[in-house]
């Protein structure tokens, strides 16, 4: 059965990074899924001692399809910096930063729940937020906003004959009665 | 739907009784929620705890991608449910940052919107001061708590018109002038608060069964909270002064006076300190604000974000159009990327917003301070008694709202 539901998001045809008015919010580097880990640690080393967050983005239409987004403060120095690592659809994978911080641990679990972005060599790499056996990744943007089960199953109109002659309606009326007063509001009845 | 399984499950691993393992939570009384904790013990000892979160996931980032600028700010309320409009305050500010006016705020809108992050920020500490207490058997505490909360709740429904999630600001400004007779229960408020201080401190500070259970429980390095991003009052517990308001002060924080209160010590004890410190510097702030609030503007003077006063549209065809448009399809945000941080009452409370340029956020994603704070339990919890994981539980003062988002 074809959905009713608005069509899900396809994602925009822009790439809103390349396009950011000037914000002096950290400094941004963009960096190839292959040397986001040596960049990471190199980061580190040289006083980013924390890492804030780390989460995604997805644009479906962009090649490569993900972002990843790194968020390190160095504390002595006051200063932010923000990687963006695109990373392709298909295999979508990243080295995982959880052997240069511990805090990577849930972060990347919860990338790969919702993204599917799997993190190499990531210690305890499962779902976190949805259950284990949860089918797709809720926060890719072709993933219906209702979940795929409602997504198939659209809610019914109200008040059409087919749905009242299912059963008795709550309000007790008599299913002629109901009837006559649906063909009434419809100009069926031949009042009009 | 099957429970997220954990490597660890319940059962008797080894038969010579030394080793099992536990499932505390997810409906433990002392787990502040919705919170599951697989323990590995030996005895009355903590080998190994693998917390598991998600029981409370409503996907709240998804639903945010799906509604207007403004509308997703009700739903960006509810994350950190104890302190709505912190996370309102920091989505607002990023908005801005992406529209470009975060300089033509009206001061008085400014000026309010800290009054409130500072009152949520009390109120949010009540709670965890009350809970915190109740967990270890202070049950009396929890009354004086509760009842200086509900002042601020008040407070809260006088601005905003709800208690627990006034969604009073706004992208652009407040939504409404602060009505008349605030001020008087501002002023009360005030006047109440260093006296309960005062009973609060004398009930639980110097209380040395109190003292007894914090003190050396749950010791922190600054290494380690590095390690784990630990933020907010955990993190100048252990000695390092980063606060978001004095290290990227945003939102007109630098005209007030107050301390960053840190501590060395690292253990609970010292985050219990930290708190209660920090609650009497927030209503240091709040006295300035109150004494710096003059009359003026509330929100930005564009109709292309704010919608004008509901007065004028039955008299300015223009206001009428502005409000309609605004109301039917919302606003538009000019497309860019951008990370605001605000320091929430449990760290530093992030939001990474994108805009492709439409009338919807495009990704809304949040740093919750509470994820990365409870994280840290896998490495505070193992060797202590499973009495004290009560304890830490509690000194890292976790929102599942916002864990699970």
């Amino acid at each position: 059965m074809p959905s009713t539901q608005t069509p899900p998001l396809t994602g925009t045809a822009i790439d809103p990074t390349a396009l950011r008015p000037p914000i002096d919010d950290a400094a941004i580097e963009r960096i190839e899924p292959a040397n986001i880990h040596a960049r990471l640690a190199e980061l580190k080393r040289d006083g980013f001692t924390m890492l804030l967050d780390l989460g995604a983005v997805d644009y479906p239409q962009r090649k490569p399809r993900f972002d990843v987004v790194y968020h390190l403060l160095n504390l002595r120095e006051t200063k932010r910096v923000r990687l963006l690592c695109g990373v392709p659809d298909g295999d979508p994978k990243l080295p995982t930063a959880t052997d240069l911080w511990k805090s990577a641990d849930w972060a990347e679990r919860e990338i790969f729940d919702l993204f599917g972005i799997r993190f190499d060599g990531h210690p305890d790499l499962r779902r976190i937020q949805m259950p284990n056996d949860w089918e797709g990744y809720p926060l890719r943007k072709d993933y219906p906003l209702r979940g795929p089960a409602r997504e198939r199953s659209p809610r019914p109109a109200f008040a059409l004959k087919s749905n009242v002659q299912a059963g008795t309606p709550p309000s007790g009326r008599t299913l002629e009665a109901l009837q006559q007063q649906i063909a009434k509001i419809r100009g069926e009845d031949g009042s009009k | 739907m099957s429970m997220t399984t954990s490597p660890l499950t319940p059962e008797i691993v080894s038969q010579d009784g030394n080793a099992m393992v536990l499932s505390m939570g997810p409906q433990h009384p002392s787990t502040h929620g919705v919170l599951q904790i697989m323990l590995e013990i030996s005895g009355e000892n903590i080998v190994k705890a693998e917390p598991e979160i998600g029981y409370l996931h409503t996907g709240i980032e998804k639903t945010a991608e799906n509604l207007f600028w403004s509308q997703a700010q009700t739903v960006i309320e509810r994350m950190d449910y104890l302190a709505p409009s912190s996370n309102a305050y920091c989505y607002c500010l990023a908005v801005e940052q992406l529209l470009g006016i975060t300089d033509r705020i009206p001061e008085r809108a400014r000026q309010i919107r800290v009054l409130q992050a500072e009152l949520t920020r009390v109120a949010s500490h009540c709670v965890w001061l009350g809970t915190h207490g109740i967990d270890l058997g202070a049950l009396s505490a929890f009354f004086y708590c509760f009842d200086m909360r509900e002042k601020i709740l008040d407070l809260q429904e006088a601005a905003g018109g709800a208690r627990m999630h006034p969604n009073y600001l706004r992208v652009g400004g407040v939504q409404a002038d602060l009505p008349s007779g605030f001020m008087e229960q501002l002023d009360a408020l005030i006047e109440m608060f260093p006296g309960r201080m005062r009973d609060l401190r004398k009930l639980l500070q110097a209380n040395p069964i109190l003292q007894d259970r914090l003190i050396d429980v749950g010791i922190m390095s600054q290494e380690e909270a590095q390690e784990w991003s630990i933020t907010g009052p955990s993190l100048r517990a252990t000695g390092i002064s980063y606060d978001v308001r004095r290290a990227f002060p945003y939102g007109g924080y630098e005209a007030y006076d107050f301390d960053v209160i840190t501590r060395t010590e690292g253990d609970s004890y010292a985050r219990f300190l930290v708190r209660l410190d920090e609650m009497e510097q927030s209503m240091r702030i709040v006295r300035q604000v109150r004494d710096a609030l003059k009359p003026g503007p509330i929100a930005i003077d564009d109709t292309k974000v704010m919608p004008p006063p509901k007065e004028t549209i039955a008299l300015s065809m223009e206001a009428l159009i502005h409000h309609f448009k605004i109301m039917t399809e919302g606003f538009r945000v000019p497309p860019g990327d951008v990370y605001q941080a605000v320091e929430g009452p449990r760290g530093e409370l992030g939001y990474y917003v994108v805009s492709d340029g439409g009338n919807r956020p495009y990704r809304v994603r949040t740093r919750p301070p509470s994820l990365y704070n409870l994280q840290a339990l896998k490495g505070l919890a193992p060797g202590n008694l499973i009495a004290d994981l009560v304890v830490i539980i509690g000194s890292l003062d976790p929102v599942f709202g916002e864990v699970d988002r």
